[in-house]
């Protein structure tokens, strides 16, 4: 692997293996709040990556063993599994995983040559393809009247017979949307915030699992696997642009506090956008790279066509990438100015 | 007059050799919007054929006449003349298929493929091998329009043949055909995006096609002595 | 002997020839085909007008020419409108059987809804269609009639039918279907229907008055 790695004597493997023990505490919070279905979306992303990534080293002439063992592929189904809602139909799972594994990463040219982080290129595919069943999110079971077990959730997934009023029960609009939604009908953010859906910060149960995400990705922080650049400044984007709305007009842009403690912005700032292959390399490209991400998902939420902007924002930043190491790279002493001719 | 031999090579240039949308990726604003569906891409890919063997024709007729620090201006001219006169006729005959097509037509004259044969075959060549040579070009361009409008079809609303109604009349929606009934639809076919990742597909096969020939050829040659 | 100014000259004068002979002939083309084209184009974007306007109009209920019909019509807060629009009067003899409005729907999840509307004169709606939307595809996009069925539910609707308070969708506790997961756009949908049938209500007397002499033919 090139240079992106902070921790020179981590292998590729040990990294990853960080980045998924990282997660768990989000995984943790997710099953104890929302309930178990997200083991069993977990569980089929996770086989569904590693075959297709078996698949596509067998199609490329690589030996399978040695790469599979590697986690990236486990880390894309994951961070995706976690993007998506958490009853999601199975196809959808796969179709999202494939995508990631056979298209954004290995036609690409595999792990290190791509060029938009796996994970949110499923996610992406899948909003824009079938953005009905992309609302299937399982609400907080603090305000749920029915819950399902694991089992109950594998049917769901599997598309087994479910009485449609149990489905309806447990399924909720998400903060965002309720958000979104209310304010479509005129009504002020004050009076959208006062919906049972929204907590102290972000949404019931929702502020929890960004916290979750939070906590995994200073670990991954302390223990140097990602440096502070993207994570502060990802935050910092979300919440200046946030602010600056909601101070030019509170009844209709939402607080900077509940932005920033969507899970999708913790997860996508720790986990997403400081991904070394699709991200920003030069520390300052790093500031660049994690402010306009943040500052796209606001916009891209405040006036978009889909319910969230982290996966749009992240994918259209990785395009920048280039440009932006390229005129961040340290100026080597003495070397002419990026950008300008020598005085002749 | 034209020998088999040269008739062929022109054919096999165009559609295979010089493909304009698989190998000189040429004019892929069109091919890229134009390719949602089977109908579409044929109906675009014929009109864009059909203006290039008129204006080829027309510039190698006259190109004795044309000063060449104004060619480029008089081919325009002609090309521009020429696409409006079948974006006229579309309007008036077909007018449910102008409809969807739309913007398409009338910039054919900015297929940067039309101009590009006029003036590096046609000002060069007799008439007879320049409209031989535009026919060619149109109908491979044709051909991957085609393809790909059938990929993206296929997977975006498991029908073949949609929208045939817009060209021969409403008894003609019986041909459509559902490929894949009860097809729930993948929308990233259908929008944009599909266009670029099918084409870059199709791309990658092409080029594998001939690596995989290349070494075939390199494998049977006989080693040197 | 010719001076390289003359020269220079000639040529030009020659290329400039060149040039206005080919520009004449290929105007000369165009003008003809234009001529040619132009009656068939005009009705069949006449045709295409009409067909759109009978989606909504039943063509029993009127045999005037209803194209001559449009007028114009101010901006209205009930039509949504902020630019005047188009109406059209269906009349079968003399009397005013239905009329024809442009609305917008202003609160779809992206944006503006634009919607022709039929409404009898005796209140009830004739149809409805969307004619330009941006919502999400394979979302909000099944109020398009090519995509779904879901906008023919507003015929034969009316102010009393459903009563004022089930002019809404049913997840609000309405009269109207919308499906799970994407009920903003037909919630604006259904909203701008109700407007323009308000609004109908409120200027019924001036669509019922006796034919103008004169029909304005925009």
């Amino acid at each position: 692997m090139p240079a992106p790695f902070i921790l020179d004597r981590s292998s590729v493997t040990q990294v990853m293996a960080w980045v998924l023990a990282a997660l768990l505490p989000g995984i943790a919070v997710y099953v104890w709040l929302f309930g178990p279905g997200i083991l069993v979306t977990l569980a089929l992303a996770t086989v569904t990556a590693l075959a297709g990534e078996a698949a596509m080293l067998k199609a490329r002439g690589y030996p399978a063993k040695p790469f599979l063992l590697d986690l990236s592929a486990i880390v894309t189904a994951w961070l995706l599994a976690l993007s998506l809602p958490a009853l999601a139909p199975w196809w959808l799972i796969v179709t999202g995983t494939l995508f990631a594994i056979v298209v954004a990463k290995h036609l690409y040219g595999g792990l290190g040559q791509n060029i938009f982080n796996p994970a949110m290129v499923g996610y992406a595919v899948l909003i824009v393809s079938f953005p009905l069943q992309m609302t299937q999110w399982a609400g907080p079971l603090e305000l749920t009247s029915a819950s399902l077990t694991l089992e109950q959730s594998a049917t769901v997934i599997f598309g087994g017979d479910v009485p449609k009023t149990t489905l309806d029960a447990v399924t909720m609009a998400t903060p965002l949307d309720a958000l979104r939604t209310g304010l479509l009908q005129q009504l002020t953010v004050d009076e959208v915030m006062t919906q049972p859906i929204f907590g102290h910060y972000g949404g019931t149960g929702f502020e929890w699992l960004a916290a979750a995400f939070l906590l995994g990705g200073l670990v991954l922080w302390a223990l140097r696997i990602i440096s502070w650049h993207v994570p502060l400044a990802f935050l910092a984007g979300v919440w200046l642009t946030a602010g600056f709305l909601h101070f030019f007009d509170a009844g209709r842009f939402g607080a900077p506090w509940f932005h920033l403690f969507a899970p999708s912005v913790m997860l996508g700032a720790f986990f997403i956008a400081t991904d070394p292959v699709s991200g920003a390399t030069t520390p300052r490209g790093k500031l660049i790279f994690g402010l306009g991400a943040g500052f796209l998902t606001i916009v891209i939420r405040t006036w978009g066509g889909y319910p969230d902007g982290v996966a749009f924002a992240i994918l259209l930043l990785n395009l920048a990438v280039p440009l932006i190491d390229q005129y961040t790279q340290p100026r080597v002493y003495g070397g002419a100015r990026k950008g300008k001719e020598p005085q002749a | 007059m034209m020998t088999m031999n040269e008739f062929r090579s022109l054919f096999h240039n165009g559609l295979v050799k010089q493909n304009t949308g698989l190998v000189q990726l040429l004019g892929l604003c069109p091919l890229l919007a134009i390719s949602n569906n089977i109908i579409n891409a044929l109906s675009l890919g014929l009109a864009t054929t059909l203006v290039m063997a008129a204006s080829s024709g027309a510039v190698s007729s006259v190109r004795n006449f044309v000063p060449n620090e104004i060619r480029i201006p008089v081919f325009v001219l002609i090309i521009a003349a020429l696409v409006t006169v079948i974006d006229l006729l579309m309007n008036a005959f077909v007018h449910p298929l102008y409809l969807v097509l739309g913007i398409f037509i009338p910039l054919i004259t900015t297929n940067c493929i039309v101009l590009a044969r006029a003036d590096a075959f046609a000002s060069k060549n007799r008439p007879l091998h320049s409209v031989v040579d535009a026919v060619a070009m149109g109908l491979g361009l044709t051909m991957v329009l085609v393809v790909l409008g059938g990929i993206r079809e296929l997977a975006g609303q498991g029908t073949l043949l949609s929208g045939i109604d817009l060209v021969f009349g409403e008894e003609a929606k019986q041909f459509v055909l559902h490929v894949l009934p009860d097809y729930q639809g993948f929308l990233l076919a259908i929008l944009p995006p599909g266009a670029f990742i099918a084409l870059g597909l199709l791309i990658a096969v092409n080029n594998w096609q001939k690596a995989r020939a290349e070494r075939r050829v390199h494998a049977a040659a006989p080693m040197p002595a | 002997m010719t001076s390289p100014i003359q020269f220079a000259l000639k040529n030009a004068l020659r290329t400039g020839t060149i040039l206005f002979v080919f520009a004449l002939f290929g105007t000369a083309m165009l003008a003809f085909t234009h001529d040619r084209t132009e009656p068939t184009i005009t009705r069949s974007q006449q045709a295409e007008k009409l067909a759109l306007i009978n989606q909504v109009l039943p063509a029993a209920l009127y045999d005037n020419d209803l194209l001559a019909s449009q007028q114009s019509v101010l901006p209205d807060d009930l039509l949504g409108t902020r630019q005047p629009s188009a109406r059209w009067i269906a009349r079968r003899g003399d009397a005013v059987t239905a009329v024809v409005l442009e609305a917008i729907a202003p609160d779809g999840y992206s944006g503006d809804i634009a919607l022709l509307i039929g409404i009898g004169i005796d209140g009830n709606v004739t149809g409805v269609r969307v004619t330009a939307h941006r919502e999400t595809p394979g979302l909000g996009d099944y109020i398009d009639r090519a995509k779904s069925a879901w906008i023919d539910q507003f015929a034969d609707k009316s102010l009393t039918n459903p009563a004022p308070k089930h002019w809404k969708v049913a997840k609000d506790g309405g009269a109207f279907d919308a499906r799970a997961g994407a009920t903003i756009t037909p919630r604006a949908v259904v909203k701008a229907v109700r407007n323009a049938l308000d609004y109908f209500a409120r200027h019924r007397a001036a669509f019922v008055a006796p034919p103008p002499a004169k029909e304005k033919i925009a």
